[in-house]
Parts: structure tokens; C-alpha cells; sequence
């Protein structure tokens, strides 16, 4: 009698744990509950990835869930070639690669002189970066629009259809996200200790040297967790990129979104082509995202620590 | 020092000239010269954002048309507004229904984050996993991928209206029941944007002082209220931010039907772009006011109160003493006149 007593109790506090939060029974629901959402986070990657190895045959079968039953590459063959693959890729990442490094560039200068100066209406101009994240693009989208095609008449030269104007925005600290980046800097750079800056200056440095020799050197981890998310979010841009570039230079995801009418207009042409090979449908579009999502996501599978420390140092959760 | 050489080299051969002296103490000059770093920031944020935000109400009054002498914008009153709101059968709908996307989403998705970071916080095997997972979707989204996950239909986990409880809920009030199979049909890319508010939150819940947790346990709280009393107090300007957070990035993709309208607004030639800025400047107002109803709701209230009364506490105080030596110098003054000491008649 008393063993099964004790044996009970020894059983409930396993279980329930000293404070609930400790006991087994917490653990497994938390547990059960982080993987259900895990699942419903990674649901349309999962669809999109079983999708894209589907043939015809089998997205037509209702009995077929997940599992293919004859899976292909011919998806993923298309797709490629509708995307005009390794170009769309190479341009896409120098593109963002540019814009990004003109960003990043900008945000350390922009937080160093919130770091380490006191100028006048320094409070007034904090609030306007943060202003910048929150202002919608499309109101201040049209003027820039309207500015760029003057200046494309007046000087006679190609820019909208090129890079030039958004990285214009990019070398003004107006590009994607230039706030967030600025913030992170800023953030990172309070932490550097001041007495090093007055150390150099002692010894007859000028401020631009402090902050290549001393703060530059530093900083070289956020510096690229800066550079990683900038080249991400110009990556994933399309409503800016939509609107100076449109589809003179193909870049992957506005490619992604003309997808459907470049495939309608290649697969026309097609003679005698048997009945269904090359119509739309959802195998050949998923193919073509997860053609668009690849390289992202490779690279976050190898660099995702700074992604997330480089959040977290934003320092944006309100100190 | 070897990295500064020249200019200490210039220093030594050449006297030096006399310069016009700067002004000011030596923190004071080089504050100054912070203006240098801040300043291409500066010009680019008057140029590309603030001008073009203010010109934006301009053009919204104005018929504004591209023709072979550069932009020609006459002025035409509210038509702009009045095609906008009442002539185009598209605006309207599509701005009802980004203002029940930011209602319905962004409550979801900032407690889903809350949720998910106070399960992953402590004490926990494959946080990390769980934490890039949560994150993935971050770094692969973009406005034509959403549209093409959206249009094939795969972020819809399963018909909604076949559960038995929403059947319930339907026969009982089906304006609810729609804005539940509205949340439930892109389920799956809401919770997307939740990446980022999860990383805020988990953060801030590991800054906060443990022992507050152990002095609440002593004194007998359960879980729950440790949460109530001192979790979600403590974090509240991180749902601030991330609350802010999510209704900024939730208007940037398809989901939210305006975007795309403005967008093709300002590539149709015939109405010209004063209709895209009437569009975009309606949108900013509404974006604004929802932004001032969520500060104003999650804005701790009761920090400046007290910061106020503390300080005027303070005043009152200073002024009182204040008085009262005044009156005791005017006493003291009109004794010496008089000849009286204090005390003695």
C-alpha cells in the first residue's frame, strides 16, 4: 500500500513536474504543438517540393496525395528552360549582389554617425529613418518614377530598364529595408567601445580613419549579416524592381511571375504536340518556384545563424 | 603609429598655417563632423522620400500626363479622389479588403509569434531547429512566389468549411464564419510572416531577470500568472514592434490587393498618374491610421502617467519650498526695517 503510493507520487511529479512546466506531460504537448506548426510552416514548401516531381499522370490521379507514383525532372527541365535558367540566376545575383553592397555600405555609415555623434536634431532624424521603414513604398514610388523618366529625357540616356535608378535608391539609404540595416549597425556599433575611437584620434587619426581602421575592422561578422540580409531582400524584391526594371533584365522572381505567359507563348508553336505534354499546369509552376527558391534557400541552410543572430542584434525590440 | 604616418609626416616637415580656428570645444568640432557620415543618408531620405511624400498630395490634385515636354499636371480638384473612391468598381473592394487582411492577420500572427516563442523559450532540446524552421520563410519569401504558392492553391491545409465547428459557427453568424475561412484559406502564408516577430520575441523573453520568476514562484504564483503578471508586461513594446513590424510587411506582398492596383496604375497612360497618387496617397491614410490604432492600443499608458506625476510631484514640491523661503526673506527684510528682531516685540 505504501509502495504504490509512493510509486504514484514518484509517477505524478514525473509527469506534471514540480511547477507543471517541468513535467513530462508539458514537454510532450509543447513538443506535439511545435512540430504542428512546424508542419503547417513548412506545408506549401512541402506540397510545392511534391508537386514539382509529379508527372501528369499522377496529379490527375485523385489516390495520389504526396507521393508521386512515376516521378519526373521533365517538370523541373521545363521550368528551367521557360526561366532561360542560368542566366536568369547569374543576373539576379549580381543584380542583388550590387544593390546590396551599396546598402550596406551606406547603413555603417549612417550607423556610425548615430553611434558615436551628437548632432543637432539627432532624435528628429532618428525618427525619420524609422519613418522610412513605415512610409508605404507606392506613395513615394511615383515622384521617384516620375523623376527618373525626366532625367532619363533630359540627359538622353537609358534608366529605367537598368539598374541604375535602384541602385540610386540603394546608394541614398533609400533601398529594401535600408532602416532595418541601419539599425543593426547602429546597434552593433554602440557596443564598440569609445575609448578605442579616442585612442586613434589621440594618435592623429582623422574620423574617416577611425571608422575604416577601428570600426570597420571590427564589425567585419555584422557586416556581412548586414550584407546577407540585404542581398536576400533585393533578391526577393518585385514591387520596386517591378516598376524600374519591369523585364528588361530578367531577374528570378519577376521571371517566376511572368512564368505562366512565357510558358503559354513557348509551348504554342509546338506542332502536333500529344494532347497535355506541355500544358500548364501546377507541377510545371511549382517546379518553376522551387527553381526561384533554391538558391535562397540553400544559402540559408549554410549561413542561417547569422540570419537570426543578426535579427536579434537589431536591438529594434525597443532598448 | 605606423597607420596615420602621413599625416603626422606633414606635421613635421611643413610649418603648420594658420588655419581659420574652428570653433567650439574639441567634442563639439568632431560632432560636427558627424553631419559627413550622416549626410548622404540625409540628402538621399529629402530627395527619394520625404520630397516625394509631400509631391505625392500634390499630384493627387492634379491631371498628370507624360507628353514630349516632360510631365504636364493641371490642376483638377478631388476628381482624382471621386474616380478613385466612387468611379473605379475595383479600389474600394480591394482597400475593404486590406484593411480586413491587417484586422484579421496581424492579431493572428503576432500571438501565434508570442505563443511559439514562450513554448521555445528555457530549457529546450532542438530549439535551434525549430528556430530555423520558423525563420525559413523569411529568406524565400517574395511578392511572385507567394502569388504562385497562392494560385496553385497549396497554402490551403484543408477545406475549413467542412469542420464540424465551423458549421456551428456558420449557421450561427456567417459574417464570422467568412472572416474565419478568409484567415483559413492562406493560413499557412500568414503564419510566414510571423519569422521575424518569433526571433523579437525570443529575445526578449531571454533578457528578462529570471529571479522575477523565482520570487513570483516563492511567493506561490502559478505559470499562469507569472505569465500574465510578468512576461507579457515586460514585453509589451516588443509586441509593440513587432506588431508594427507585421502590418508594414504584410501591406508589401500580394496579399494585399492595392499594391498591385497602384502599381498598374502608374503605368496606365490614359488616367494618368494623378489617379495612381489619389490611389497610393488613400492607401498611405489608411496605412497610417491603422499604424496610430495599434500604437495607441498597445502603448504602455501606464508609464507616463506616472512619469508625469512624479515629476509634477516634484514641481509642486520645489515650488511650495520656493515660497516659502521668499515669504521668509520678505518677513525678514520687513523686520530689518523696521528695527524689530525677530522674537522681541
Amino acid at each position: 500500500m505504501e509502495k504504490t503510493k509512493r510509486i504514484w507520487a514518484l509517477v505524478k511529479r514525473k509527469l506534471m513536474g514540480y511547477n507543471l512546466s517541468d513535467g513530462y506531460l508539458y514537454k510532450t504537448a509543447v513538443y506535439i504543438l511545435l512540430i504542428a506548426i512546424a508542419y503547417v510552416f513548412l506545408y506549401p514548401l512541402l506540397r510545392m517540393i511534391s508537386y514539382s516531381f509529379m508527372s501528369t499522370k499522377d496529379i490527375i490521379n485523385p489516390e495520389i496525395d504526396w507521393i508521386p507514383i512515376s516521378p519526373t525532372l521533365t517538370n523541373l527541365k521545363v521550368a528551367w528552360t521557360v526561366m532561360s535558367m542560368p542566366w536568369t540566376l547569374l543576373n539576379s545575383l549580381w543584380f542583388a549582389g550590387t544593390l546590396a553592397l551599396a546598402q550596406t555600405l551606406i547603413s555603417a555609415l549612417t550607423g556610425y554617425a548615430f553611434a558615436r555623434y551628437e548632432f543637432k536634431f539627432k532624435g528628429f532624424w532618428f525618427g525619420m529613418v524609422l519613418m522610412s521603414f513605415v512610409i508605404p513604398i507606392p506613395v513615394v514610388l511615383i515622384p521617384r518614377w516620375m523623376m527618373f523618366v525626366t532625367t532619363q529625357n533630359i540627359l538622353d540616356f537609358k534608366l529605367i530598364g537598368t539598374v541604375i535608378p535602384q541602385l540610386m535608391l540603394a546608394i541614398a539609404g533609400q533601398g529594401v529595408y535600408s532602416a532595418i540595416l541601419i539599425l543593426i549597425f547602429y546597434n552593433f556599433f554602440k557596443m564598440i567601445p569609445i575609448v578605442l575611437d579616442e585612442a586613434a584620434k589621440i594618435d592623429g587619426a582623422s574620423n574617416l580613419q577611425v571608422f575604416y581602421h577601428i570600426i570597420l575592422k571590427m564589425s567585419v561578422p555584422t557586416i556581412i549579416t548586414v550584407f546577407l540580409f540585404a542581398f536576400v531582400w533585393n533578391y526577393n524584391e518585385t514591387y520596386v524592381t517591378g516598376t524600374f526594371l519591369r523585364s528588361a533584365l530578367k531577374v528570378m522572381p519577376m521571371q517566376l511571375g511572368l512564368f505562366d505567359s512565357i510558358f503559354e507563348r513557348m509551348s504554342a508553336p509546338i506542332p502536333n504536340a500529344p494532347g497535355g505534354q506541355f500544358r500548364l499546369n501546377e507541377s510545371y509552376k511549382m517546379a518553376a518556384t522551387l527553381i526561384t527558391m533554391a538558391p535562397m534557400m540553400i544559402m540559408y541552410f549554410f549561413v542561417q545563424k547569422q540570419f537570426v543572430e543578426g535579427i536579434e542584434k537589431t536591438g529594434i525590440t525597443g532598448e | 603609429m605606423k597607420l596615420f604616418k602621413k599625416k603626422d609626416a606633414s606635421i613635421i616637415t611643413k610649418p603648420k598655417k594658420m588655419k581659420k580656428k574652428k570653433k567650439g570645444s574639441f567634442k563639439e568640432i568632431s560632432n560636427r563632423s558627424g553631419y559627413k557620415f550622416f549626410l548622404p543618408w540625409m540628402i538621399g531620405f529629402l530627395i527619394f522620400t520625404a520630397f516625394p511624400f509631400i509631391y505625392t498630395i500634390y499630384l493627387s490634385f492634379n491631371q498628370v500626363q507624360l507628353t514630349v515636354f516632360g510631365w504636364q499636371s493641371t490642376f483638377n480638384g478631388i476628381a482624382n479622389y471621386v474616380s478613385a473612391l466612387l468611379r473605379n468598381p475595383d479600389y474600394t473592394p480591394a482597400l475593404i479588403q486590406f484593411i480586413l487582411v491587417e484586422v484579421v492577420y496581424v492579431p493572428v500572427i503576432v500571438t501565434v509569434a508570442l505563443i511559439l516563442a514562450i513554448l521555445m523559450n528555457g530549457d529546450f532540446k532542438f530549439r535551434t531547429v525549430f528556430r530555423v524552421i520558423y525563420f525559413l520563410p523569411v529568406i524565400v519569401i517574395s511578392g511572385t512566389v507567394m502569388t504562385q504558392l497562392m494560385s496553385s492553391g497549396n497554402v490551403q491545409l484543408g477545406n475549413v468549411r467542412q469542420v464540424f465547428i465551423f458549421q456551428i459557427l456558420s449557421s450561427y453568424s456567417p459574417a464570422l464564419a467568412d472572416i474565419v475561412v478568409f484567415l483559413f484559406n492562406n493560413f499557412a502564408i500568414v503564419l510566414w510572416f510571423s519569422g521575424i516577430p518569433i526571433v523579437l520575441f525570443l529575445n526578449g523573453l531571454q533578457k528578462i531577470n529570471t529571479s522575477l520568476f523565482e520570487a513570483a514562484q516563492i511567493d506561490g504564483a502559478t505559470p499562469w500568472q507569472i505569465l500574465w503578471k510578468i512576461t507579457l508586461p515586460i514585453i509589451r513594446p516588443i509586441i509593440l514592434v513587432s506588431t508594427i513590424f507585421t502590418i508594414v510587411q504584410l501591406g508589401m506582398f500580394p496579399i494585399n490587393p492595392v499594391y498591385g492596383m497602384i502599381q498598374t496604375a502608374i503605368f496606365d497612360t490614359v488616367a494618368g498618374l494623378g489617379v495612381a497618387s489619389a490611389y497610393a496617397w488613400i492607401y498611405s491614410l489608411t496605412v497610417i491610421v491603422i499604424l496610430g490604432i495599434a500604437f495607441f492600443l498597445l502603448k504602455d499608458h501606464s508609464k507616463d502617467y506616472q512619469y508625469v506625476d512624479v515629476v509634477r510631484l516634484q514641481d509642486i514640491k520645489l515650488q511650495k519650498m520656493r515660497k516659502r523661503v521668499k515669504r521668509q526673506q520678505e518677513w525678514n527684510e520687513y523686520f530689518r526695517k523696521k528695527g524689530v528682531k525677530h522674537g522681541k516685540n
